[in-house]
């Protein structure tokens, strides 16, 4: 028998004769990333459903489309692409949804080079296939996408015909019926934009401040707290956060509108409420790695001899 | 779904992986998805400003007649133009000229929108009032004046702490050691705001797998409802 077999192994150490303290420190990071992939897979596949709080911020932009009805134009800023579609694309839906439910005119546009023209294009498919009597050029409308997006929403403050001298098709504005009754950002009553980087904050400190439209903005998580203050200041009547803030405008459609409450019944339907089961799964995991970390670090610290 | 959609499905499945092998170790196959993923974002740039920004709005403009409305895309086009000079070594400078009209216009568009879109319109914002009126008379101390006095002194105490003109003792450090504390708690908010957002995005890829990858396939071939 070799001499390490024959070590005895002292209690609080492990047969490695580390301890479990030294050993937790040391954890391989792999193992934390199998523990969230298991929390994001397994709500994925059996829903918790947790309930969804609706927060002041969401339900102010709810109750101004709620104040909008047929006749009103909505202009939905697609300033965001594929890369953070998975908590932009449910937050523009949501809203996209209440206002046909409300037939509310839609114009759609994308100002983000990286794949908001494909974004616009996938949420009018997904969403306008739901709501099949609406007209595409008297309904809504698609101008399709923009370079240089502060000088081209600058512009259109002043003549978005302009800007977009024909729709995402190839048809000339003065063709669509939709856009003849609006020649500027002043001729729509409320802007949607759902930004993933700073084109958001520019509807906010160009469009509002200098024309004073009023904007809804929804952004990232990670963008979210300097949103805030374009919020505190009046800039932006409110404000989506990231997948939280989608899942309690999902919330508040789904409560107001049964037909709205069927589409989100659909199992195939990628929905914000879904992810934020994910989520609390996820927050549990990941908190307690930090309050374990924390713990470890201050009792490895009381160990360490002292000098 | 249709088979070229399946393809497509299966292409971008197989990219997710390569994407997540990351998370084992450095790969080749890793690699192969970062780089091809750059090399189609600037492919697709170059692609949708062509087709969407320089045809609607400059070429077929032009091609029907230059015109005295019309005639400003002209300069427009050459100022555009101008920047490829820059790989003529003997006019290179010539593409400064172009640098300058496009850093003239967009420092002078900014300057006007930070001062009146952001500066101007927060900092009047954090001018609160301590003692602000209750809705039933007097004063609304909880919450109202509470959170106004904690805004004040998180605003003051952070100020202090960027104020760099005077040494961080005295009086001062105490206060700048507080404004540490508010960008602490900031910080702690945007931490959290950034986990949400990354398990967002873990989630779409996992829907993507699950539901579109798996669950499509399934589909496809009649084994899944």
């Amino acid at each position: 028998m070799s001499d390490s077999t024959m070590k005895t192994v002292r209690p609080g150490n492990t047969p490695s004769g580390k301890t479990w303290l030294e050993r937790f420190e040391k954890i391989d990071r792999r193992w934390i990333f199998l523990l969230v992939g298991l929390g994001t897979l397994i709500p994925i596949l059996f829903p918790i459903g947790f309930p969804v709080s609706v927060t002041p911020p969401v339900k102010s932009i709810y109750e101004k489309i709620e104040t909008l009805g047929p006749g009103d134009v909505v202009l939905f800023s697609y300033d965001y692409g594929p890369t953070t579609a998975a908590e932009n694309a449910p937050m523009i839906d949501a809203v996209l949804r209440h206002c046909l439910q409300r037939r509310i005119k839609v114009i759609a546009l994308a100002l983000y080079p990286l794949g908001g023209f494909t974004e616009t294009a996938r949420s009018l498919s997904v969403v306008m296939a739901e709501y099949p009597d609406r007209v595409y050029g008297v309904d809504y409308v698609n101008l399709g996408y923009k370079d240089g997006a502060q000088a081209a929403m600058r512009q259109m403050a002043e003549d978005m015909h302009a800007v977009f001298p024909t729709d995402s098709r190839g048809t000339a504005l003065s063709e669509i019926p939709l856009m003849q009754q609006v020649r500027s950002l002043r001729d729509v009553d409320l802007v949607v934009t759902v930004a993933t980087g700073i084109i958001g904050e520019w509807w906010a400190n160009l469009i509002n401040a200098q024309f004073g439209i009023p904007i809804a903005l929804g952004c990232t998580a990670v963008s979210a707290p300097k949103y805030y203050a374009y919020l505190d200041a009046g800039q932006i009547i409110g404000l989506m956060g990231g997948l939280k803030g989608a899942s309690e405008y999902e919330r508040l459609l789904i409560d107001g509108y049964p037909l709205a409450a069927t589409i989100y019944e659909d199992p195939l339907l990628q929905s914000a409420m879904k992810g934020m089961d994910v989520q609390t799964v996820d927050h549990v995991i990941i908190i307690g790695f930090i309050l374990l970390g924390n713990v470890a670090f201050f009792m490895s610290r009381r160990r360490a001899p002292r000098r | 779904m249709e088979p070229y959609q399946l393809i497509g499905t299966w292409v971008a499945a197989g990219l997710t992986l390569c994407l997540f092998s990351f998370l084992y170790k450095d790969n080749p196959f890793f690699r192969f998805a970062e780089a091809l993923f750059a090399g189609v974002s600037l492919g697709y740039y170059i692609g949708i400003t062509l087709s969407q920004t320089i045809k609607p709005n400059l070429i077929l403009p032009l091609a029907q007649g230059v015109t005295w409305d019309n005639a400003h895309l002209l300069f427009a086009g050459l100022v555009g133009i101008n920047l490829y000079t820059r790989y003529i070594p003997k006019i290179a400078w010539f593409a400064r000229l172009s640098l300058a009209i496009y850093v003239g216009y967009f420092v002078g568009i900014n300057m006007v929108q930070k001062l009146q879109g952001e500066v101007l319109p927060q900092s009047a914002d954090a001018m609160v009032n301590l003692l602000p009126p209750a809705a039933g008379g007097g004063i609304d101390w909880f919450p109202g004046s509470f959170n106004a006095l904690l805004s004040f002194v998180g605003v003051v105490s952070v100020l202090v702490y960027f104020f760099f003109s005077v040494e961080h003792k005295g009086i001062v450090r105490p206060v700048s050691r507080l404004g540490i504390w508010f960008l602490m708690l900031g910080f702690g908010a945007a931490f959290g705001y950034t986990v949400m957002g990354r398990v967002s995005l873990l989630i779409g890829r996992f829907n993507f797998l699950v539901i579109e990858w798996i669950g499509g396939t399934m589909r496809a071939f009649g084994g899944g409802s």
